[in-house]
């Protein structure tokens, strides 16, 4: 036998072949037909710059979607995952070689490609997908995660994939039982299925039932394919599309502005009001229930639901139809009662819901699809907030606060530069030459204004002193950066506190800025340039980090100030996920002589939420449902005595978390600066 | 039905301690570091206002403010809850008219704004201010319109060609039906706190229009308002100091402690008699 010479026969034991064409036919229309619903809707949205920046998409493109980067970080998910869309791919491509070879003039499949690829390999990626649906039924049926979603459909797809598999394997084993197949042991499932046909079934028999259960197959995988676009096995084509159209700028660059001169509704209660891209999201998601799974609120048994926001504005898109068409080309919704309003007390669109959200990002990281779900909670919020007026009592106090002493915290018995006293620090308007300063340390209404953090920017500033930097505050002219009010969805109050500030340091030339407050920091990184305020912005900790490698900084001389102690490091969801810094703060801590560092189980990029932002840190959570709390007993059981935070909302929240759940040990919440300055301060 | 709410900006009551400041020679409090803000009483009294509107549908609303021109915040802040039209008179410099003053101010404003635009049946004032706290102002206005006045109303709810008021007394809520036009002072309850105005509303505020008078305009004069009316005068004003004396019970024991104390405690009493 000649193994150049191996190839099978396409259609061996098929009459009236021509009837696949037929069929082919309407189901190549339905699939179609159902892709182009999905485009015309997105394309009734809103417009977004989602195609710009090609190398970075297609990086990420790479990575996540054909690469699956975020899918295969849950093990078990993963893996099965993985079996069924490798085994999809290469059993798309075995088809795709059927047919070159079959209706062209190039009859590619024979010899050792025949072999190796379309015989061993197809046959193993084809057992892949058996044994990954397989995974996935035991998960959805007996081990039953709370993060699905139960739904008929969802087993429908595991039931009609599995059954494709497994007659696939049914006709080629009896092909080759039948016609003798002598390169069998390259098809080992199919010749399995083979060697256990042929002791209790005849030639004959074997080719009826092939013939029967090929036309099945063939039914099952047409009809399967005609339903992907009305199921959620569209993330096939819209997951890698929403991958390559996601958000390049980072979580902390993801709100959109508003235009208040021309919009005409502030924030989101139509679908109409949506970006195409937010639109393509609702229609990406997998249902795969992590963005659930790690949000904060949600764990501490909170109504907010990530996964069922997306799923119900998905629900509510695909109920509105043509009726939402009409309600939104081309204008910007009008908002005439065209189209359902998307925040509704009935679904996960719940104010109560959306007003317990901490912006954390979590969900966003989670997502496989890099579906963005905070920004939808804040466009919803900001309809609430701006249209109706209508938001918990809490952050009603804060936005009352900002817009009359520019600062949240109503009733404070600070002021603005209190913390400074005896420290010597320059004031901006006091300075001869304020362009003297060369560094803007903005301190942040958290840190001046909240007695327990003034001991974190008085040792930032001692820090920065030493180090001989030369800084100056802005002391009264310091405004709120913006940011509760932002996130809670007054992004009218955020501009005018933004461009005040921007304006404010425009008059001093400010080039370079460092602030403790990671909520500031992002603003002034992130949301500043908007209004044309671009600066060089660091968070203290990287601030100090680099003076510690420029040597500006010695290292402690007295090894004992934090010696024996263990540390955990809380990352700040604005220092870290939203922008990417999880070194600097964990370089500083590794200079405290003496000491460990310890991890806490959720940290870095899977951070858990203090539960301070969004504006929540302004709101009375019920006592059983607290998310500080949540985050407070992690720390505690990581049997660290430090729980190192960099952030003046994480400090305060967890201070009070850890104090409930600390028990009788003596743990401490303590800022990277105030660590670093117990020992590099110490004479 | 017309109803007019008078507004005082007066020093954030919330600033810390030790940005308060006084200012001897002026007797008054510094500016300092301390932020304006429209007295909450007067707040109460739009939102009463508004809610008044809501349940009767054709009224309209003004509000009044006699004060510098940082006052237009205020008046802006009220637009911004809806509020129909806004008149600023103008006051110049920092000082502190008492109230027969301000009464008079206001009720000259009041007459004027009537000449123009009809009678005001419903007059609203804050209770008290957050920073002389006299609770003086809307007495005498009435006085000076010449129209009846009741205190501490909560509530203002249309009725047949009357109002009625629900008003907080010591023992209870003692609930009045008035003929227009009154005046009445506002106090809170639950149902008044402001609302946060609508960002939309608070654009608009800034391109409606806004009304301004000066002392001159209404005929009254400047230099009398200014210095006062001889009701009273304000002898001398202070920020008063709290003096704890702290002194420890001494001893090695719980039981040496605690008989230091109940000695101290006897002598304390004994030298209050
Ligand atoms: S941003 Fe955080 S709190 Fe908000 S929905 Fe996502 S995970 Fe939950
Ligand atoms: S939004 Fe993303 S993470 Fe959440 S369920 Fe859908 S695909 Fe999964």
């Amino acid at each position: 036998m000649d193994p150049t010479q191996a190839t099978r026969e396409v259609f061996w034991n098929i009459q009236y072949t021509w009837l696949v064409y037929v069929l082919m036919v309407p189901t190549l229309a339905v699939f179609g037909w159902g892709f182009w619903l999905k485009i015309r809707r997105w394309r009734a949205g809103q417009p977004a710059v989602r195609f710009d920046r090609p190398g970075e998409r297609l990086r990420l493109f790479l990575r996540n979607a054909i690469g699956q980067g975020r899918t295969i970080k849950r093990r078990y998910a993963g893996v099965f995952h993985s079996l069924v869309y490798t085994g999809f791919i290469v059993l798309f491509l075995a088809t795709t070689v059927v047919a070159i070879h079959h209706d062209t003039p190039l009859h590619i499949m024979k010899g050792h490609f025949y072999l190796i690829f379309q015989s061993l390999i197809v046959d193993i990626f084809g057992l892949f997908v058996l044994v990954g649906v397989a995974l996935a039924a035991i998960r959805r049926w007996i081990s039953k995660p709370k993060l699905l979603v139960y739904t008929d459909e969802a087993s429908w797809i595991l039931v009609t994939i599995f059954v494709m598999a497994l007659t696939g394997f049914m006709i080629e084993g009896w092909r080759i039982a039948v016609t003798d197949d002598p390169w069998a042991h390259w098809s080992p499932i199919g010749n399995l299925f083979a060697l256990g046909s042929d002791p209790w079934m005849t030639d004959t028999a074997m080719q009826r039932g092939h013939v029967i259960i090929w036309w099945f197959h063939l039914v099952v995988a047409f009809g399967w394919i005609a339903w992907v676009p009305f199921s959620k096995m569209s993330h096939i084509f819209t997951a890698p599309l929403n991958i390559f159209t996601a958000n390049l700028d980072g979580y902390g660059g993801s709100l959109k502005t508003i235009d208040f001169e021309t919009a005409e509704r502030f924030g989101i209660n139509h679908l109409g009001d949506f970006t195409w891209k937010d639109l393509l999201d609702f229609d990406a998601c997998t249902e795969c229930g992590r963005c659930t799974d790690v949000c904060p609120a949600n764990t501490v048994g909170k109504s907010l639901s990530p996964r069922d926001i997306i799923l119900d504005l998905q629900a509510l898109m695909h109920k509105q139809g043509d009726q939402f068409l009409a309600g939104s080309n081309g204008s910007n919704g009008d908002g005439n009662g065209a189209t359902l309003p998307v925040i509704d007390e009935k679904t996960a669109m719940a104010p109560e819901a959306l007003f317990s959200c901490t912006t954390c990002a979590a969900c966003m990281e989670a997502c496989p699809v890099h579906i963005e779900q905070m920004p939808k909670i804040v466009d919803a919020r900001r309809f609430l907030v701006m249209e109706e007026a209508d938001f918990p009592e809490g952050m009603m106090d804060m936005m009352n606060s900002l817009e009359s002493r520019q600062h949240p915290f109503a009733g404070t018995q600070f002021n603005r530069v209190d913390w400074t006293e005896g420290l010597d620090i320059d004031v901006m308007a006091d300075m001869d030459d304020p362009a003297e300063a060369e560094v803007l340390m903005w301190v942040g209404c958290g840190g001046a204004l909240v007695e327990r953090n003034r001991n974190t920017v008085r040792a930032t500033a001692k820090l920065l002193k030493k180090a001989g930097v030369k800084f100056a505050i802005l002391g009264r002219e310091e405004s709120c950066s913006g940011d509760p009010a932002r996130r809670v969805g007054n992004e009218f109050l955020f501009e005018m506190l933004a461009k005040g500030n921007v304006e404010t340091l425009s008059r001093y030339g400010v080039r370079k800025v460092v602030t403790s407050c990671p909520h500031c920091f992002n603003s002034f990184k992130n949301e500043y340039p908007h209004f044309g305020g671009s600066y060089e912005v660091y968070h203290h900790t990287q601030f100090l980090d680099q003076l510690l490698a420029e040597g500006r900084l010695d290292r402690a001389r007295s090894a004992t100030v934090n010696g024996g102690r263990t540390i955990t490091f809380h990352d700040p969801c604005y220092l870290g996920r939203h922008n990417g810094e999880y070194d600097a703060p964990r370089n500083l801590l590794a200079h405290l002589g003496g000491t460990r560092q310890v991890e806490m189980q959720r940290s870095g990029n899977q951070s858990f939420c203090c539960g301070g932002g969004g504006g929540m840190a302004f709101v009375d959570e019920p006592p059983d449902q607290r998310v500080n709390q949540e985050r407070a007993q992690e720390a505690v059981d990581t049997g660290a005595d430090v729980v190192a935070v960099g952030c003046p909302f994480c400090a305060t929240m967890l201070d009070d978390g850890v104090n409930a759940r600390r028990g009788d040990r003596d743990v401490r919440v303590k800022d990277v600066a105030e660590l670093l300055w117990d020992e590099v301060g110490t004479p | 039905m017309r109803v007019l709410v008078c507004l005082k900006q007066i020093l954030d009551p919330d600033v810390p301690a030790r940005d308060f400041e006084i200012d001897p020679a002026a007797k008054a409090a510094k500016r300092g570091g301390a932020n304006l803000v429209t007295n909450i009483f007067c707040e109460n009294a739009i939102e009463t206002a508004l809610q008044f509107r809501e349940a009767a549908a054709d009224a309209k609303i003004t509000a009044l403010c006699y004060g510098e021109s940082t006052a237009e915040d205020c008046l802006r802040k009220a637009m911004a809850m809806t509020v129909d039209e806004a008149c600023l008179v103008q006051r110049d410099g920092n000082t502190n008219p008492d109230a027969a003053a301000v009464g008079r101010v206001l009720a000259a404003a009041i007459q004027r704004l009537e000449q123009d635009g009809g009678p005001f049946d419903a007059v609203l004032v804050g209770r008290e201010s957050g920073d002389w706290g006299t609770g003086q102002t809307g007495g005498a206005l009435a006085e000076e319109l010449g129209r009846p006045v009741l205190g501490f109303v909560e509530s203002l709810a249309p009725g047949n060609g009357s109002v009625t008021l629900r008003r907080q007394t010591d023992v209870g809520i003692e609930v009045a039906e008035a003929e227009p036009p009154f005046v009445v002072t506002i106090t809170n309850n639950e149902d008044n706190v402001p609302r946060i105005p609508k960002t939309r509303d608070v654009m608009m505020s800034y391109r409606k229009p806004l009304q301004k008078l000066s002392l001159a305009d209404l005929g009254l004069d400047s230099d009398e308002i200014r210095s006062g009316s001889s009701n009273f005068e304000v002898e001398e004003i202070f920020v008063p100091t709290d003096e704890v004396e702290c002194e420890l019970a001494e001893g090695d024991t719980l039981d040496e402690r605690v008989d230091q104390l109940a000695r101290k405690i006897h002598e304390v009493v004994a030298s209050i008699g």
